[in-house]
C-alpha cells in the first residue's frame, strides 16, 4: 500500500467524505468518555482491574498509566487494521479476533518493554498487565470506535480521555479504599461487598455530568 | 457421579461471578432485565463449552509456549459465530445486548476456565465444567436481574409483577448504573452472612 | 529458529481454520442479517407513513444540493419519497434522522407529508440508559411527534413542543434535534408545498 493512500484514508473519516477538525465533537467525546459515560461507572467497561488493582493508590496510579497507554496503542492498532484491511478485504466479519489479536500482542510488547526498560514499574504492574490482555475496556473502546464510525482522530481522543476517566475512577476508588482501612465496616459487608456500594455511590454522584451534556 | 460433581461445582461452591468474581463486566451491564441475563447467559454458556471443548480434544496438540494466543482466537471464533448466529436469528436480543456480544471474549471465566481446566482433563469432563460454569454465571445474572428487573420496572421477563402503580413510578435507580453496583455489594454481603453462619455450625 | 517457526506456523494454522469457518457461517447469516435489517426498515417506513395511504410505493430520492445535517454523526440524510401506487401522487417523504444521545447515536425513521407535517416516527436503533433514554421508543413518547411542524420539533426547554423524558432530556433531544434538522434540511430544498416553504 502507498503511503499517499495511507494519508487519504487517515485523514478520511470513514463515511464522510473527509472534512476539518470539529473541536465542538471533540470536547463532547472528551467530556463525554471523562465523565458522563464514564467507561467503569456507567459503562461497566474495566470492573476486573477496577475491583482487583484498587486497594492502594500508587498501584492504581500505575496500573491507569498503563490502561491508557495501551488503550491509546490498541486503538491506533484496531482502526488502522480495521480500516485498512478488514473492510477493504471486506472482512469485516473478522473483526472481534483481530482486535483481541492486537490487544494481546500489544500487551506481550509492552510487558517485554517494561521488563526491560523499568524494571521497578514492571515488578509493581507485571501481574497486572496480562489483566489488560481481558480488561473489557480495551476491547470496548476498540468496538465503540467502530460503532460511533469515528476517525482516526477522534478515536485516539476517545482512547486517551477514557483511559483518563478509568484512571480517575481507579485512583477515586482507591483513596477511599486506603482509609476504609481504619473504618468500621459491618463484618459482612467487609471487602468485595463494600467496595461494591462505595462504587454505586460514585457512579451516582457521577450522573450528576449527565448534565454537562446538555 | 463425579461427572455430576464437575458440572454442580460451578453453580455454588466455585460459581464464577459470586465466589470468583469473574465477568463482572457482562454480569453487571446487561442484567438490566432478565431477559437480556438469560440472553446473555445462553450465548456465554455456548462459548464456554465449546471452547472447553475444543481445548480440550487439542490439549495434546498445543505448544504450551503459544497456547494462550491459541485459546484466545478458539474463544473469538466461538463469539463471532454466537454474534453472527444471533443477529440473523434474534436481532431484538442483538440489539439490546449490543457491545457487551464481541466482549464475551474478555469474559475471563472463559479464558479461566480454558487455561484452569480444559488444558489438563478429558474432554467429557471439560464439557461438564463448562456446562456448569455457563449455568451458575447465568443463574447468578438471572438473580440479580430480578432485583433489578423488579424494583426498577415492576415486572419480570416483562410480566408485571408489582401492578400497574409501581410500574409508572418504580424504584427507577435499580436499573441504572448505580442500582447495579449497590445490589451487587449487598447480594454478596448476604453470601457472606450465609458462610458465616454456615462455618459457624 | 526452528522452533519458533513451527510455533508460528502453528497459530497460522489455527487462526487460518478459524478464519475459514467464520466465512462459511458468514455466508450463511449475512444474507439473513441483511434482509432482516431491510424488512425492519421496510416495517418502520410503512407503520410511520400509515396514515397517508393504504397501498404506497417507495422510492429512494436523489435530492440535488441537500446539506447534510448528520455530519456529526458520520451518516448522512436520504430522503425516501411516499408516493400512491395507484395515481403516482406524491403524499410525503421518509427519512432516518441520527442523533447523538447519552450513550450511543439515536436512529429515527421519520415520516412526513407533502406540506412538512410530521405523520410518525420510530426509533430504529438506541442504545439508550434502560429505563430513562431507552423509554423513548415507547409510546406515548415517540407517539408526540405526529403532527408537529418543524418549528415545534424541539424540546420544550428549547420553546418547541416536545415533553422531555424525565431524566434523559439528553434523549430527548437528540431525537427531536434530528428530526428537526433533517425537515430543515429537505425545506431548504423546497421538498415540501404549502405552509413549510424555505
Amino acid at each position: 500500500m502507498s503511503a499517499s493512500m495511507l494519508m487519504a484514508a487517515v485523514l478520511a473519516s470513514p463515511d464522510t467524505g473527509g472534512g476539518g477538525v470539529n473541536v465542538a465533537k471533540m470536547m463532547a467525546i472528551i467530556l463525554g468518555a471523562i465523565f458522563i459515560n464514564n467507561f467503569v461507572l456507567s459503562r461497566f467497561l474495566g470492573i476486573c482491574p477496577f475491583l482487583g488493582v484498587s486497594k492502594q493508590l500508587d498501584s492504581a496510579v500505575g496500573m491507569g498509566a498503563a490502561v491508557i497507554f495501551v488503550m491509546t496503542l490498541a486503538t491506533l492498532g484496531s482502526w488502522l487494521v480495521y480500516h485498512l484491511l478488514l473492510v477493504p478485504m471486506e472482512l469485516t466479519y473478522l473483526r472481534t479476533i483481530a482486535f483481541i489479536l492486537i490487544i494481546a500482542s500489544l500487551v506481550q510488547l509492552v510487558e517485554m518493554i517494561l521488563q526491560k526498560f523499568s524494571p521497578a514499574l514492571y515488578s509493581a504492574l507485571g501481574i497486572y498487565l496480562p489483566l489488560i490482555t481481558t480488561n473489557c475496556a480495551i476491547l470496548g473502546m476498540a468496538v465503540l470506535n467502530i460503532d460511533e464510525r469515528y476517525g482516526l482522530g477522534e478515536s485516539l481522543v476517545h482512547a486517551v480521555s477514557a483511559g483518563i476517566g478509568f484512571t480517575l475512577a481507579l485512583v477515586l476508588m482507591a483513596g477511599i479504599r486506603e482509609r476504609l482501612e481504619t473504618a468500621d465496616v459491618p463484618p459482612a459487608l467487609r471487602g468485595l461487598p463494600i467496595t461494591f456500594i462505595i462504587a454505586g455511590a460514585m457512579s451516582l454522584a457521577f450522573f450528576g455530568f449527565a448534565g454537562l451534556g446538555g | 457421579m463425579r461427572l455430576w460433581g464437575e458440572f454442580a461445582k460451578g453453580i455454588y461452591k466455585e460459581n464464577p461471578v459470586f465466589k470468583q468474581a469473574l465477568g463482572m463486566c457482562p454480569f453487571l451491564a446487561v442484567t438490566t432485565s432478565v431477559e437480556n441475563a438469560l440472553g446473555m447467559g445462553a450465548a456465554s454458556t455456548f462459548v464456554v463449552v465449546c471452547s472447553n471443548f475444543l481445548v480440550s480434544v487439542l490439549r495434546k496438540l498445543i505448544p504450551r509456549k503459544v497456547r494462550i494466543p491459541c485459546y484466545i482466537v478458539i474463544i473469538a471464533t466461538f463469539v463471532t459465530l454466537v454474534d453472527m448466529v444471533m443477529n440473523a436469528y434474534a436481532p431484538q436480543l442483538h440489539r439490546s445486548l449490543g457491545i457487551f456480544i464481541p466482549l464475551i471474549v474478555v469474559n475471563c471465566m472463559i479464558l479461566g476456565r480454558a487455561e484452569g481446566f480444559a488444558n489438563k482433563n478429558t474432554v467429557i469432563k471439560s464439557l461438564a465444567d463448562g456446562f456448569g460454569m455457563g449455568v451458575g454465571f447465568t443463574l447468578a445474572m438471572i438473580l440479580i436481574a430480578s432485583f433489578r428487573e423488579i424494583l426498577g420496572n415492576g415486572t419480570w421477563l416483562a410480566v408485571n409483577v408489582l401492578g400497574e402503580r409501581f410500574h409508572n413510578q418504580p424504584v427507577l435507580i435499580a436499573i441504572l448504573a448505580p442500582g447495579a453496583f449497590i445490589i451487587m455489594g449487598f447480594i454478596l454481603g448476604t453470601f457472606n452472612i450465609l458462610e458465616r453462619r454456615k462455618a459457624g455450625r | 529458529m526452528g522452533e519458533i517457526l513451527r510455533l508460528g506456523l502453528i497459530l497460522m494454522l489455527v487462526a487460518l481454520v478459524a478464519a475459514v469457518a467464520l466465512g462459511f457461517v458468514n455466508s450463511k447469516t449475512a444474507p439473513i442479517i441483511e434482509e432482516q435489517e431491510r424488512m425492519r426498515r421496510q416495517e418502520a417506513m410503512r407503520t410511520v407513513t400509515s396514515s397517508l395511504g393504504d397501498s404506497l410505493q417507495f422510492d429512494s430520492l436523489a435530492v440535488e444540493g441537500l446539506a447534510n445535517p448528520y455530519a456529526m454523526v458520520d451518516r448522512r440524510l436520504a430522503v425516501v419519497a411516499v408516493s400512491d401506487a395507484v395515481s403516482g401522487d406524491r403524499l410525503g417523504y421518509t427519512f432516518v434522522a441520527y442523533g447523538k444521545g447519552y450513550s450511543s447515536t439515536v436512529q429515527t425513521m421519520v415520516g412526513v407529508d407533502s406540506s412538512g407535517r410530521i405523520v410518525g416516527c420510530s426509533i430504529l436503533y438506541q442504545q439508550e440508559t434502560p429505563g430513562l433514554g431507552a423509554n423513548a421508543e415507547n409510546q406515548p413518547w415517540i407517539g408526540q411527534f405526529e403532527g408537529k411542524r418543524i418549528s415545534q420539533c424541539s424540546v420544550r426547554k428549547d420553546g418547541g413542543e416536545i415533553d422531555s423524558i424525565t431524566g434523559a432530556t439528553i434523549t430527548s433531544r437528540a431525537v427531536s434535534d434530528s428530526v428537526r434538522e433533517g425537515l430543515e434540511a429537505m425545506r431548504e430544498q423546497d421538498l415540501f408545498e404549502g405552509g413549510e416553504r424555505a
